[in-house]
């Protein structure tokens, strides 16, 4: 009786991770890139057609690389925190809807499921730095926890206004909702913006990226690593950029809804990556918040704003049935 | 007015003290003075109180006269309202070896103090923290002695017993309370660190991530270069004086010359002036992009960086078209300089300033108008008039706190005074400020280019054979560079070596107002402030 | 006649060679002039980055690369022995510009400021002279770097022998003024 379903699982265990792989490896290329036109250069451009392996000459190299691990740090959790880091946001694949039917496990609290294990991931990033033992690392780790736990409070009141006029977390009921009423950034666009935000702190992306500020903190929370356990800390990041973007795609942009002439699931891509790029360029544009003025940021502007448009968007959803 | 009040104070005092004028446009003071061991400290307790600014404090070794050995310090006042330069000297028999400081009165003395001792062996009577400043800790020679001619021991050798003992370098002797305390700790930013320019190591106690103290710790780029001028000649010098302050290099070659051309009596050709004024200038806006750019990338903007190195890109190559170099120039020569300039670089820059100026433009919309830039600069790092003064700080960071206090145009050398160009200032001393100060004298420069190329005459680029003993003299030559006032003090002894020859550098001075610009703010400010003073390592160091 | 096995592990070394070679990420050490010449190489104009180079990693242990350009101060001298030793295996070290490679414009006789090249106490691969380098020599000494690399030459890190200890070096006497 279990046997189809563990089946599968494991299949699409085995696509979610080699896709996870192939993903990172083209954003990191298409990170490269953009970020070299928007400097007035070319970026990576001699190893494959217009650089397209180099990351998977970066990977090679990780995997070659001597692993360290400094005599003082705390070797469990040293261990551990990549694991942590990145699992979850992996996790985070079994409630994607990628196209009519296509997704893992429609569960009834898809949403909430996403919350839930989104928060797990900064739980690695503090142990990270900690276990490392480097001052450097607890000063990252600190700033880290703080803006993780901020930034939560945002992420989740901006979605409740779609959840609320939905009246569903479940992933394929929201899409439902939206291919007959209309998709949501026309009647949310202030939850899409706080938002955006929102998943970018949570990311850890510019101008949010505070714990690992290269020019204050030499590299912050993964000061002390290197060689794959680094690697994995970019894994988690992209993958959790990845799914920050689909789900922001999908609560917001109609998911994998869009005319005829190209595939549902191809829709789901275009819009994803769409948002990815928005993200790419915003990241290379601006400079860095200081610590202090990231949590202002977080409790004067983006919390009051995401409560007052639940409000509304409560208020107007009553009034108008 | 002032000049005759400081000159009858110092005569009034008496005993301990005698007094001359001097000639300022052979020597470079106004007054010089000899004091004693009991008059120095109310001398400076006089310059202080009188609003001057201590601009130089070193010393002259004299200890190879077999009649009277003897170290003579001197002292170098000057004000920002009016310029006058007053030199003090102190006389300290070599058995003596100790002389009072005067560190507590004039805060910037305390880093000259350690310097003196770190050179010569004198000692300073009464100061905070006598260690040494330049050289590691547990050297045990002074360099810049006379009798000092290297130890002949071999560098690899002494490197590698560095190593072992490297316990100073990152332990710090953390005081007993600190230990058990759970708040404060002591975190190092540098000597290897993104954002600082070069190696600089700064000690900050802190308090989670508020700044109690910052203490920079300088000497990781010392090369040498004042003993480097008492073992060469003249010529042999040129070198060095681009490899000071590389990003500037203009500025320093210019003082050079001045200063030996004022010893020599050597008056330039129009030409010359009209070369040497295009470089700098040039040289000033390839230096203020630079720091525009790394500054950005310090705050966590990367992408203004390639945009001000490409801006920069042009304008080394229109310099490395007389020059031939693009970072390190020595171009100027005595009397003249090495390379005419060729028209393609005169056409070059007549293309180049339009061009520019539109792109200043540029970066006022994208950068100075940008809510998290000014977020990250405004109110960081304010720096009050009394600091400004007690630690000698000068250039844009002295301008930003409303003082217009530029040497083109409060001691104009070379052509200056012929060109129309505004200094601009602004009121609140603060990063912002500092950033405002920097774009507007882009502008300046570019002013100052148009005239200059206008106006540049035909001629001679050299002066022709000059001799290679400068005559016996004693004098202060001072520019103005990118940083802020950059002089030689300079003590000839009528042969072709220098006696002695100091580079009074302006990151020095101004670094070392960095402890209460930083106090009581985020470890993120600390790398805003240090961006926003603009300095560059290998001039701390020398 | 070698087995089948023999060969296929050859190619794999060569693979993971190419790979090394074409993603060397340096670690931002620049001391004096010549680092100004390093930050203008990754700029615009000449961009590092084609290359592979482009990451520029601050932590030591994230680096492949430590390209040590300006002079070394004899203070400065722990913090680099010490960073070298924290970057992982395989490292390679570029001595660039004339002080790194041998003091450049500050090594006089009796000299007592510097270390006349980074070579006498860490190994090196690859040396850039000049003072400083053009950006496109540089770059040269980047691509010598990765053809070593590409032809699988073992980095000097594990070939050159330095002096380690202070006692390795007999003293010699002090000359007299």
């Amino acid at each position: 009786m279990i046997f189809p379903e563990l089946f599968r699982m494991s299949i699409c265990a085995a696509i979610v991770i080699g896709f996870v792989g192939i993903n990172a490896l083209f954003l990191v290329w298409l990170e490269r890139k953009v970020s070299a036109r928007i400097q007035l250069r070319h970026g990576p451009l001699y190893v494959g057609w217009q650089g397209t392996f180099q990351t998977l000459a970066d990977a090679v190299k990780l995997l070659g690389k001597e692993l360290v691990l400094p005599k003082q740090a705390d070797k469990f959790l040293y261990l551990a925190a990549p694991l942590i880091v990145f699992t979850p946001a992996l996790a985070l694949f079994l409630v994607l809807p990628i196209g009519p039917g296509w997704i893992i496990q429609d569960l009834n609290i898809g949403m909430l499921l996403v919350f839930a294990l989104a928060n797990i991931s900064f739980l690695g990033i503090f142990v990270a730095g900690w276990s490392s033992n480097n001052k450097y690392g607890v000063l990252g780790s600190m700033r880290a926890v703080a803006q993780n736990i901020s930034y939560e409070i945002p992420l989740l009141l901006s979605v409740m206004g779609v959840i609320l006029l939905a009246g569903t977390f479940k992933m394929t009921e929201l899409i439902s909702f939206q291919q007959q009423q209309g998709w949501f950034i026309w009647k949310q666009p202030l939850a899409f913006l706080i938002f955006f935000c929102s998943a970018l702190a949570e990311a850890n992306r510019a101008p949010f990226d505070i714990p690992e500020a290269e020019s204050e903190l030499v590299a912050g929370f993964h000061t002390e690593y290197s060689g794959m356990r680094f690697a994995m800390f970019f894994l988690g990041e992209y993958t959790a950029i990845f799914v920050s973007s689909a789900i922001a795609a999908t609560l917001f942009w109609g998911g994998w809804l869009g005319p005829a002439f190209l595939p549902p699931a191809a829709w789901f891509f275009v819009k994803t990556y769409a948002i990815i790029l928005a993200v790419i360029w915003v990241r290379w544009t601006f400079p860095r918040l200081r610590s202090d003025q990231l949590m202002a940021f977080c409790w004067k502007i983006l919390t009051p704003a995401a409560l007052v448009n639940l409000l509304v968007t409560a208020f107007l959803a009553t009034w108008i049935n | 007015m002032t000049l005759e009040n400081t000159h009858q104070w110092l005569l009034k005092e008496g005993e301990g003290i005698k007094v001359q004028e001097r000639d300022y446009a052979k020597t470079g003071y106004h007054l010089e003075a000899a004091v004693s061991e009991e008059k120095i400290l109310p001398a400076a307790h006089y310059f202080h109180d009188q609003k001057f600014f201590l601009e130089c404090l070193t010393c002259v070794d004299y200890t190879n006269k077999p009649e009277d050995p003897h170290f003579i310090i001197t002292y170098q006042f000057n004000r920002w309202e009016a310029v006058e330069r007053v030199l003090l000297k102190l006389k300290v028999p070599k058995q003596i070896n100790e002389a009072p400081s005067i560190a507590s009165i004039i805060p910037a003395a305390n880093w000259y103090e350690r310097e003196v001792f770190d050179m010569y062996g004198v000692r300073f009577s009464g100061h905070p923290k006598l260690e040494r400043l330049l050289l590691p800790l547990q050297s045990k020679i002074h360099p810049l002695l006379k009798s000092y001619t290297g130890t002949g021991d071999s560098d690899v050798r002494n490197s590698l017993e560095l190593i072992e003992s490297d316990q100073e370098v990152f332990d710090f002797n953390v005081p007993e309370e600190m230990k058990t305390s759970r708040k404060e700790y002591y975190l190092n930013l540098g000597p290897q660190h993104p954002s600082t320019h070069g190696v600089l190591r700064v000690l900050l106690h802190l308090d989670g991530e508020k700044i109690i103290s910052g203490e920079p710790i300088i000497g990781y780029s010392h090369r040498a270069h004042e003993k480097m001028a008492e073992v060469h000649n003249y010529l042999q010098f040129w070198p060095n004086t681009g490899r000071l302050d590389y990003v500037g290099a203009m500025s320093y070659n210019f003082c050079y010359a001045l200063a030996v051309e004022k010893a020599m009596g050597i008056v330039p050709s129009p030409r010359v002036e009209y070369i040497r004024v295009i470089t700098t200038e040039l040289n000033r806006i390839s230096s203020h992009l630079l720091w525009l750019g790394t500054y950005l990338l310090d705050l966590g903007a990367f992408t203004p960086f390639f945009y001000a190195f490409d801006e920069r890109e042009k304008t080394l190559d229109l310099l490395e078209l007389c020059t031939g170099e693009r970072l390190t120039y020595d171009y100027f020569r005595f009397g003249g300089v090495l390379n005419d300039v060729p028209q393609e670089m005169i056409d070059g820059v007549k293309k180049f300033i339009p061009e520019f100026r539109k792109r200043l433009r540029d970066y006022r919309t994208l950068i100075t108008e940008n809510i998290i830039f000014i977020k990250r600069t405004k109110g960081i790092g304010v720096l009050t008039l009394d600091a400004a003064r007690d630690y000698g700080v000068t250039g844009p960071s002295l301008r930003a706190c409303g003082i217009g206090y530029d040497l083109r145009r409060a001691e104009p050398y070379s052509i200056y005074q012929e060109f129309d160009f505004e200094i601009p200032t602004e009121r609140e001393g603060d990063a912002y400020a500092r950033y405002l100060v920097r774009m507007a004298e882009m502008e300046q420069s570019l002013r100052i280019l148009e005239q200059a190329i206008a106006r540049i005459p035909a001629g001679e680029y050299q002066s022709g054979k000059i001799p290679k003993a400068v005559p016996a003299c004693e004098i202060y030559q001072t520019v103005e560079s990118a940083r802020g006032q950059f002089g030689i003090y300079l003590v000839s002894d009528g042969t072709q070596i220098p006696y002695r020859l100091k580079l009074r550098t302006p990151s020095f001075s101004n670094l070392n107002a960095l402890g209460p610009m930083a106090k009581g703010h985020f470890v993120s400010d600390a790398v805003s402030i240090l961006g926003s003073i603009d300095i560059v390592v290998p001039e701390i160091d020398r | 006649m070698p087995p089948e096995s023999v060969t296929q592990f050859y190619k794999i070394d060569d693979l993971v060679n190419m790979a090394r070679a074409n993603s060397l990420w340096p670690l931002t050490f620049g001391l004096a002039c010549c680092a100004i010449e390093m930050m203008g190489t990754g700029a615009a104009r000449f961009d590092l980055d084609r290359f592979g180079f482009g990451v520029f990693r601050p932590s030591p242990r994230q680096a492949d690369v430590m390209i040590v350009s300006g002079t070394i101060s004899r203070k400065m001298v722990p913090c680099i022995k010490k960073l070298y030793d924290q970057m992982p295996n395989p490292k390679y070290v570029i001595a660039h510009g004339g002080c790194a490679i041998a003091g450049g414009p500050f090594q006089y006789p009796g000299q007592y400021a510097i270390l006349e090249g980074i070579d006498k106490i860490i190994p090196v691969d690859v040396y850039v002279p000049g003072c400083p380098p053009r950006p496109e020599a540089l770059i040269a000494g980047i691509l010598a770097l990765r053809d070593k690399i590409k032809k699988g030459i073992p980095p000097a890190a594990q070939v050159v022998k330095v002096p380690t200890s202070s006692k390795e070096i007999p003293i010699t006497p002090t000359t007299p003024s």
